[in-house]
């Protein structure tokens, strides 16, 4: 095992194109340190590539109708950036719903889209909007949409010498954004069904977005399609279909695949019928 | 790896350390700092305990890379109080019953710093947002909420000081008693300096570390060992082949426990190897090297399973998987149905929970050279530990010192001798060197203990009037693996449901079952919560079928003072009555039970616990079990249950007490002192507790079975009067009167009736020693004699004393989500004479909060290969700040005679009343009854959709 601690992205690319299949980029620590040291002989010959040292990845910078959060922006950076709350909402809502404060003061928004899991609520809301990710290897910078950035469970487009260097959130204007995470617990909970919506006040496009409902975190084409139409709802049941087109949530230690869908549909439906007249009741 | 060096400030002064970049903060702290103020409960970012500051900011520091704090400025708890005083919020914490254990108090301290640094007044919403990430297991959040609330009452100067010693009130019965102090502990545990077992590091110290059987059914075929004998670091290996085949347990008619596993493993993760090695990551590492062949067996993980003809066999032993079978009964049950009015059937599931105090275990091993093992052990029960341990290396108990340094937490999950006090003995001997032992938290789920699950089938007969006739109850028990305390569960099960309401006619049927799961143990309650919860949930659907109040139904059948219940068990002092209606109406439950609109819900529980068990866990005298010739079961204690010294100092100044009773966090020192310095007439400030070592202290029984505010309390309050008897001939020298009319209080000694007449304490027991030598009292006490029935079994439940409870739930639950909100909480107790009642109500919060996440969360869940799916505490679920409910604690006056200064118990009958009233506030705010623990949401949706299909289907097949 050995951790390089490169002090400029260019660095960390070189060291993370060095190491080929055995390098792992690390950020703030909070997926990948669970349970260490009690795991490290499972990492005899990983290669760490600490970020944490490149401190120009902590900026947040907001201008022309663009957020950009650096590769080590925290939950907590966002929460306490007013122009990034202000802008997008739902970043903050989220921020406040992941883990603990000492989990938001440590993890970044990067490892969270990175960790890939189906739970990530960072994800949640920054699929609610306008989501470009950069990604950095030493072949030069690449531009993914978050929307297509996930293949399958814990599985991306990204490749083992990228470096996620910057999230990329392009403003429009809102008519609606909501956010909400259902778990056991009051705090602390991992997701059990979450559902974030947004509906562009310009061109009227619905994003819907659900974690813990399928082995991604997803977008929802038939349920924005729906959304799009107008078609009204006769009550939450109405909505099963469709969100069975769009997802397909499991029985786990969790939950189970009823509830989720169950819970996703009333979600759904006292979501929009406070906000739509057309939904009907 | 190559290790590097990292400089950061810690708490004011730079730093340099030499370690490998993805050691954790947490480990640099604790270990090569020697900062163990920061705590370890989980390793994973979900309990909070290793909380610092860096840069000003919380974080986990068990996630946290050293290589990442470069440079960076770091606050730990030793941080905060400035040579030696104590922040506000520290005294705040000290005075508002903030700490229990103490275990996640640093944590928590540190987060709330944080929060009061960024804005001195919070309201109570942003105090439970700033705290969420640190939980707390014994406190229920009350008085950590309070504590937060209340800092700005402890800026200035010295608040702390002036409020550890109340100013005398003669007009009080009492100067030491029935009165809240701080704990005695309290300062060291808010600074960070109390020494928990894993904080004990000894000169030339080496680690150790258990290899868990990755499958639940087998037989070991082969162990392999070379690869690991052979890695750099490893001192030394054991495997079944170099232990004793001694077996062990608690019970002790069922010792079936192998240090190691020799021939068959029984449950994942039961030890089949020790390895000592110079670090914890080398131990590790040796044990993936260990090559282990095991050939399956089908494992029985289902204990309705277990006992279906041809199901796997766990133990030879044990016929058909039954580990006990209990049948009593009482009365003419035939005659009580026959004569009941209404009788309703019910089966019920309980949960498999576990205690998850938040320190895990711990044990500190080394031999001194004459031979004696000095064990340093997170234990409730220092002596049996000190017990088993003379029985599993055969040698006496003298030869073994227990040592427990402060322990954070237990709630039985400490009752027993674990494997790492064993293995860490048995490492220590073959190295030499001494051993630390810690489970991770993974570890303490595979390790087991918790809670039995128990299928429950009860049957109730009340007549017209709700006066319960008969009751019958059939109970199966999951055991798990081994015995463990099991055969003590299934007993309690059963025995304590007659101790709150008259029954007359009553069957207890109770089958122990063992399956391929982790033991279970005994657990806060012992046996007792699921079959109360069941119980109290049938009372209640009955009270609704013949549409009486709840309340009401229990007033007409509850229990009396000066009692012998059915089963009997000999009941003193009781005030379950008052309980009931100062509940009814500080609730104001008339005005809401059936009032309430749906989606929010009221209802009562109701509950009591023994005041220590009649009878030791072992039979005959403290010798070495091997040669103890087997003795005929008289109805007496052998040897007194609670010991204690009292030792003046010799210049009268101060106190030694020493009594072997357990402070686990429920805090016994604190009571104990309080009742010696009552009987010496002192105040508790000038008595020091010396409770955790065996070599100074006499033996107590430990903390379980709620007995040493009773049985501990006696012994020092004896020792007390002890000391105050040998002085009196001394004080009526000096005073003039006879020895008789001495009496001693307020550090004076007077002549009885003329309190102005004095000679100070410390004078008197300066003659005492000038002529006498030391001044030493010693105290004892026995259980009475002749305690419970001549039936099998009789001896489960006695107690010279019970507690009784009664406590009112409100809930609002989602009916969207099933997602269940405990609003509040009306609790009211008889618990004796409260000793400390900050104490008392710290218990009571505790318990409403640790029983209701038992209700609503807890539960630890296995996949069908036996392995737990939840071994960790982002699984296995408990409550945070923001999950607890709003608690009045109220206490209703009660003096037990048997009790000391007429105190009983409160810190198990403190859980009994809470399920039930949960369950009952969730069935009346949904409309559905949930007989199955947990109450998740899932299950609220699923039953009221069943109630919502069924309501449905006449109408339906009507329009066809
Ligand atoms: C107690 C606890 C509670 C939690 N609660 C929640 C919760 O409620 N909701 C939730 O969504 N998450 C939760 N998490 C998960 C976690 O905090 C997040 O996923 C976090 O955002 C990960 O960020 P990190 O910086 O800590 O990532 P790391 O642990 O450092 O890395 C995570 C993964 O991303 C990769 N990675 C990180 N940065 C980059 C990069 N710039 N380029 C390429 N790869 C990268 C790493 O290789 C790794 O695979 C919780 C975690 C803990 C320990
Ligand atoms: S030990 Fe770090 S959060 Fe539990
Ligand atoms: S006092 Fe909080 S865990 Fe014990």
């Amino acid at each position: 095992m050995r951790v390089c601690m490169p002090t400029t992205l260019s660095d960390a690319c070189s060291m993370l194109a060095d190491a080929g299949t055995a390098g792992r980029v690390m950020a703030g620590g909070t997926d990948l340190l669970v349970d260490w040291p009690q795991r490290a002989h499972e990492h005899d010959d990983t290669i760490w590539i600490d970020l944490s040292r490149v401190t120009p990845l902590r900026r947040i910078t907001c201008a022309d109708h663009v957020l950009r959060l650096g590769a080590l922006t925290t939950y907590w950076d966002v929460v306490q950036s007013e122009q990034a709350a202000e802008a997008f909402p739902l970043l903050k809502q989220a921020a406040r719903v992941v883990g603990s404060l000492q989990i938001q003061t440590r993890g970044t928004w990067a490892g969270n889209i990175m960790n890939g899991s189906p739970a990530a609520d960072g994800v949640l809301a920054l699929m609610a909007y306008d989501t470009t990710i950069e990604l950095r290897s030493t072949a030069g910078v690449r531009r993914v949409s978050l929307d297509t950035f996930y293949t399958g469970y814990r599985s991306t487009v990204a490749r083992a010498d990228e470096i996620l260097e910057s999230i990329v959130l392009r403003r429009h204007r809102y008519r609606i954004q909501y956010f909400e995470k259902i778990g056991t617990r009051q705090a602390q909970a991992i997701t059990k069904v979450g559902l974030a919506l947004t509906q562009d006040s310009a061109d009227h496009s619905w994003r819907v977005v659900m974690n813990s409902m399928a082995p991604t975190v997803t977008r929802c084409p038939a349920l924005e399609g729906v959304l799009s139409a107008q078609q009204p709802m006769a009550g939450p049941d109405a909505w099963l279909p469709i969100i069975d087109a769009d997802v397909s949530p499991i029985d786990d230690l969790r939950s189970t695949s009823r509830y989720r869908r169950v819970v996703a549909a009333r979600l759904l439906h006292s979501a929009l019928a406070d906000r739509c007249d057309w939904i009907g009741q | 790896m190559a290790q590097c060096l990292y400089t950061f400030n810690v708490n004011g002064h730079s730093q340099t350390v030499a370690a490998d970049p993805l050691e954790s903060l947490a480990d640099v702290l604790r270990d090569r700092l020697h900062l163990t103020g920061t705590k370890k409960g989980c390793g994973a970012g979900d309990c909070g305990a290793c909380t610092v500051l860096i840069d000003g900011s919380p974080v986990n520091t068990c996630l946290t890379p050293i290589g990442t704090v470069n440079g960076r400025e770091i606050t730990t708890i030793e941080g905060l109080a400035v040579n030696g005083e104590l922040t506000p919020l520290q005294k705040a914490f000290v005075h508002e019953g903030g700490i229990q254990c103490g275990f996640c108090t640093p944590g928590m301290v540190i987060s709330a710093t944080h929060l009061l640094n960024d804005n001195p007044s919070p309201t109570t919403d942003e105090i439970k947002e700033a705290l969420t990430g640190n939980l707390c297991r014994c406190t229920g959040y009350g008085g950590i909420l309070r504590a937060v609330q209340r800092c700005d009452n402890y800026r200035g100067d010295g608040t702390c000081a002036k409020k550890a010693e109340p100013p005398a009130d003669k007009s009080r019965k009492y100067d030491n008693v029935n009165i809240s102090i701080p704990r005695v502990d309290a300062a060291d545990k808010v600074t960070g300096r109390a020494v928990y077992t894993a904080d004990v590091t000894l000169p030339n110290m080496a680690y150790g570390k258990l290899l868990g059987s990755p499958v639940a059914h087998g037989i070991i075929k082969k162990i392999d060992i070379s690869k690991a004998d052979a890695l750099p670091g490893v001192l030394t290996i054991l495997t079944g082949a170099d232990v004793t085949d001694t077996l062990h347990g608690v019970s002790p008619a069922r010792y079936d426990e192998e240090i190691l596993a020799k021939t068959k493993v029984r449950h994942i993760g039961e030890p089949i190897a020790a390895v000592a090695a110079i670090d914890e990551a080398t131990c590790k590492k040796a044990l993936s090297l260990i090559d282990v062949e095991i050939e399956p067996l089908t494992p029985v993980l289902d204990p309705m399973q277990a006992v279906a003809d041809g199901a796997p066999i766990v133990h030879e032993r044990y016929k058909g998987n039954i580990n006990t079978h209990v049948e009593q009964e009482f009365g003419d049950l035939e005659k009580g149905f026959a004569d009941s009015y209404h009788v309703r059937e019910e089966e019920f599931i309980g949960n498999h929970i576990q205690q998850a105090p938040m320190e895990p275990h711990a044990s500190v091993a080394t031999w001194d050279h004459d031979g004696t093992l000095v064990l340093y052990s997170s234990t409730q029960v220092p002596h049996y530990v000190q017990y088993m341990m003379a029985h599993v290396l055969h040698i006496p108990l003298g030869k073994i010192r227990v040592i427990r340094p402060a322990v954070g937490g237990g709630f039985g999950g400490k009752a027993a001798t674990s494997p790492i006090d064993i293995c860490s003995a048995l490492l220590s001997k073959a190295t030499g060197r001494p051993i630390k032992m810690v489970y991770t938290r993974e570890e303490t789920f595979t390790y087991g203990r918790g809670r039995h699950k128990q299928y429950m089938k009860f049957k109730l007969g009340v007549d017209k009037e709700g006066r319960i006739k008969a009751f019958k109850s059939e109970i199966y028990l999951d055991g798990g693996a081994y015995s463990s305390f099991g055969v003590a569960t299934a007993y309690y099960a059963g025995s304590m449901i007659p101790t709150l309401y008259h029954l007359p006619a009553y069957r207890y049927d109770g089958y122990r079952i063992m399956t391929n799961k982790p033991a279970c143990g005994a657990m806060r309650g012992h046996g007792v919560p699921q079959p109360r919860f069941a119980f109290e949930c049938l009372l209640n659907m009955v009270a609704d079928d013949i549409g009486m109040d709840p309340v009401e139904i229990r007033l007409r059948n509850a229990m009396d003072a000066n009692t012998m219940t059915v089963n009997d068990l000999d009941i003193g002092s009781c005030e379950y009555k008052a309980t009931l209606e100062q509940v009814r109406e500080k609730s104001d439950w008339n005005n809401k039970y059936g009032k309430l609109p749906a989606g929010k819900g009221i209802g009562i529980g109701c509950g009591g616990f023994v005041s220590g068990a009649g009878y030791c866990i072992y039979r005959g005298q403290v010798q070495l079990s091997h040669e103890k010739p087997r003795e005929h079961f008289q109805k007496k204690s052998i040897f007194p249950h609670a010991n204690a010294i009292a030792k003046v100092s010799e210049d009268g100044m101060a106190v030694v007490l020493m009594i072997g009773a357990a402070d686990i966090g429920q805090g016994s020192d604190t009571v104990l002192v309080q009742m010696c310095a009552e009987s010496l007439g002192i105040p508790a400030s000038r008595i020091r507790m010396r409770s955790e070592d065996s070599d100074i202290s006499p033996i107590d029984l430990g903390a379980y079975s709620s007995r040493i505010t009773l049985m501990g309390g006696h012994a020092v309050s004896r020792a007390g009067t002890a000391v105050v008897e040998k002085m009196k001939p001394y004080a009526a020298k000096l005073l003039g009167c006879d020895p008789s009319e001495v009496e001693a209080r307020h550090a004076t000694m007077f002549p009885r009736g003329n309190e102005s007449h004095t000679v100070l304490w410390e004078e008197v027991a300066r003659q005492y020693f000038n002529d006498k030598g030391p001044l030493v009292g010693t105290g004892c006490y026995k259980p009475p004699d002749g305690l419970g029935g001549d039936y099998k079994g009789a001896t489960v439940g006695t107690s010279p004393a019970y507690s009784f409870g009664s406590a009112v739930c409100e809930v609002n639950v989602d009916l969207e989500t099933g997602k269940v909100k405990v609003e509040k909480f009306t609790d009211y107790h008889d618990c004796g004479t409260p000793i400390n009642p900050q104490s008392v109500h710290g218990q009571v919060e505790g318990a409403i909060v640790m029983s209701t996440g038992e209700t609503i969360m807890e539960d630890i869940q296995f996949d069908e290969k036996g392995n737990i799916l939840n071994p960790n505490l982002h699984g296995y679920l408990l409550m945070t700040i923001k999950d607890a409910p709003e608690i009045f604690s109220g206490l209703v006056d009660s003096y037990e005679s048997r009790g000391p200064f007429g105190a009983k118990e409160i810190g198990e009958g403190s859980t009994l009343p809470v399920l039930g009233a949960v369950a009952h506030a969730i069935a009346n705010a949904t409309g559905v009854w949930i007989k199955d623990l947990p109450i998740t949401p899932e299950k609220i949706l699923n039953a009221l959709r069943k109630k919502q299909e069924s309501a449905e289907a006449p109408s339906l097949a009507a329009t066809r």
